[in-house]
């Protein structure tokens, strides 16, 4: 056999990416009305800033809560803010 | 994500915003924060915000609220099958194997390497992996652990999301926090066309797991320091950063293919980096010339606590590009043997002798256009006119740097980044313990980082008068003796 039609086993050079155990997402809400959300704000003020006012003023009957940071990761809610938190929002960076 | 993914968990709902382009990284990153699917909507990159909220305010609230589907309630197992051998074929057919492509859609719209950075590779076959292991003590199963304690940087995953990496914590390679085994670190050694000699280098710097960054135009360097320099023949004479060095030039590359294929980086997917670099094709490694340092200055390896003999290397991020050639070679000796030409008049030295500061000359314009510390290559010569001068060490050449760049408030409060970096300038400043609110517009405050010693040096190059600076500071630094 020509040594170009030589077969070879080659390596694989992917990373291994570890099992990852999958969630379904938490049950959604029946109304927003009454209820605890949280604005996580990163970043990007001109979406944000006009994003939490029209919030405040649109939806008054619910309990508006805000984390603010104009970096990248989020200011998280504590595992107290945890125990009453309804819901989230997440904007623009995650 | 993984915040998203443990809120989710808890059951409290949430929604996700981000920019229409990003959806493949929020895909993948929620899949392996295990929410695969969580809800997200698109914000414009060009509307108005008000305009833009008004377009998705509604379907965001809807999104807290929508009854889950069936697929929303399921859960599992995501798993990747790990083949060890992935083909088998002659190396041409080998070739094509590794050179696939996939198409990637927007923002890239191009067929993009699977496995490679677009080049020709060394096909690494079984008896070629087996050889470069032959560079390490290191069995071939073991997985890449940090082998110091450290503070993790930005992106970093540490186990319980702690804000320090401890030695024997798992490397995660970035963006996907990936693991993998010393013969992978080796597979990619090959591939980039190392030798064994070189895979100690290559495994430390799979200890910073290969971040890449993200966004704007993000570079990777990789600095070597101590006595392996030599024993490798690294080139760190004239033309250092160029082509021709057989160990400079595959140690780079690595950098790259491991980023690509242990940390899975894929442009418009989650390599986010707008225009990309070139300083990442092909990658850049390069190398200290520690014959070349003045007396009285350190090495790197001793800048950052390792002993003289001991061999390290520091991986950079280069967050801007590569300034240089703002004088000629040629002015600069005259400035320096006789006070001529336009860099003696600039200082109004003309007919004086030198040693002349030369550091005036490219400050403050070092910081006209771009806030933050600065590496600056130099060759020795230049270096030795600074010790001549009086810099007795590389600490008194960053302090004299950084306070250069001090500006007024002002002026800062013009520049983009700090918006970003000051966190909409909510803290504190560093050098008057005041909220940055209450300062004054004519306070000073430095352009060049918070820290003179975030400023790196490092001797290299040729004869003439010359010096390189990279946009971006020190970065961390590994052990390559450790992985011997």
């Amino acid at each position: 056999m020509a040594e170009k039609d030589r077969i070879y086993k080659c390596l694989n050079p992917v990373g291994m990416q570890l099992p990852v155990k999958t969630f379904p997402l938490a049950p959604r809400l029946d109304t927003l009305d009454g209820k605890e959300i949280y604005i996580s704000i990163t970043g990007e003020p001109d979406i944000t800033i006009p994003l939490e006012k029209k919030l405040k003023s649109d939806y008054p009957n619910v309990d508006w809560k805000v984390k603010k940071t104009y970096g990248i990761v989020p200011v998280e809610i504590s595992e107290e803010e945890m125990k009453t938190a309804d819901g989230l929002i997440q904007a623009i960076c995650w | 994500m993984p915040y998203l993914a443990k809120l989710e968990k808890a059951g409290i709902p949430t929604v996700v915003v981000d920019l229409e382009d990003q959806e493949q990284m929020v895909k993948q990153e929620a899949l392996v924060s295990g929410v695969p699917k969580i809800r997200y909507l698109h914000a414009s990159r060009m509307l108005p915000g008000p305009d833009d909220v008004d377009n998705w305010i509604e379907p965001m609230l809807e999104a807290l609220t929508r009854p889950l589907t069936d697929k929303e309630k399921e859960s599992g197992l995501y798993t990747i099958p790990q083949q060890r051998i992935i083909y088998e074929g002659t190396l041409e057919e080998a070739q094509d194997f590794y050179q696939q492509t996939e198409w990637i859609p927007l923002p890239v719209q191009a067929p993009i390497a699977k496995y490679t950075d677009g080049f020709p590779i060394i096909i690494p076959t079984e008896e070629k992996v087996a050889w470069m292991l032959t560079g390490t003590s290191h069995k071939p199963d073991e997985i890449i652990t940090h082998q110091t304690n450290r503070l993790a940087t930005q992106g970093e995953a540490t186990s319980g999301g702690r804000l320090e990496i401890k030695k024997g914590d798992v490397v995660r390679f970035q963006p996907l926090k990936r693991t993998a085994t010393v013969e992978q670190v080796a597979v990619n050694a090959v591939m980039a066309g190392c030798r064994p000699e070189h895979l100690p280098i290559v495994l430390a710097i799979a200890q910073s797991g290969t971040p890449i960054s993200t966004t704007n135009f993000p570079s990777q360097a990789v600095c070597v320091s101590g006595s392996i320099v030599k024993e490798i023949g690294m080139n760190t004479g004239c033309g250092m950063f160029g082509p021709g060095s057989v160990a400079n030039s595959p140690i780079g590359r690595a950098y790259q293919l491991m980023a690509i294929n242990l940390g899975g980086a894929v442009p418009g997917v989650n390599r986010m980096g707008c225009l990309g670099s070139p300083l990442n094709n092909g990658g850049v490694a390069y190398a200290e010339n520690a014959d070349g340092l003045p007396s009285g200055w350190k090495g790197l390896n001793e800048e950052f606590g390792y002993k003289k003999d001991e061999n390290i290397v520091m991986v950079q991020m280069i967050t801007g590009g590569i300034l240089g050639s703002q004088f000629s070679p040629g002015g600069y000796r005259a400035l320096q043997k006789s006070g001529h030409g336009g860099i003696a008049r600039k200082f109004d030295v003309k007919g004086t002798p030198g040693p002349h500061n030369w550091l005036d000359y490219l400050v403050p314009e070092l910081f006209a256009g771009r806030e933050g510390a600065w590496t600056i290559v130099m060759v020795p010569e230049m270096a030795q006119h600074l010790v001549d001068l009086g810099f007795k060490s590389k600490d008194d050449v960053y302090k004299y740097l950084w306070e250069k760049g001090f500006e007024p408030l002002k002026k800062y409060r013009g520049r983009s980044w700090p918006d970003f970096r000051r966190n909409g300038w909510t803290g504190i400043e560093k050098t008057s313990g005041k909220p940055w609110k209450e300062l004054p517009d004519d306070y000073m405050v430095p352009a060049a980082g918070d820290d003179p010693n975030e400023f790196c040096i490092v001797i290299g190059g040729g004869q003439e008068e010359a010096c390189v600076q990279l946009a971006g500071d020190r970065g961390n630094a590994f052990s390559i003796d450790a992985w011997k």
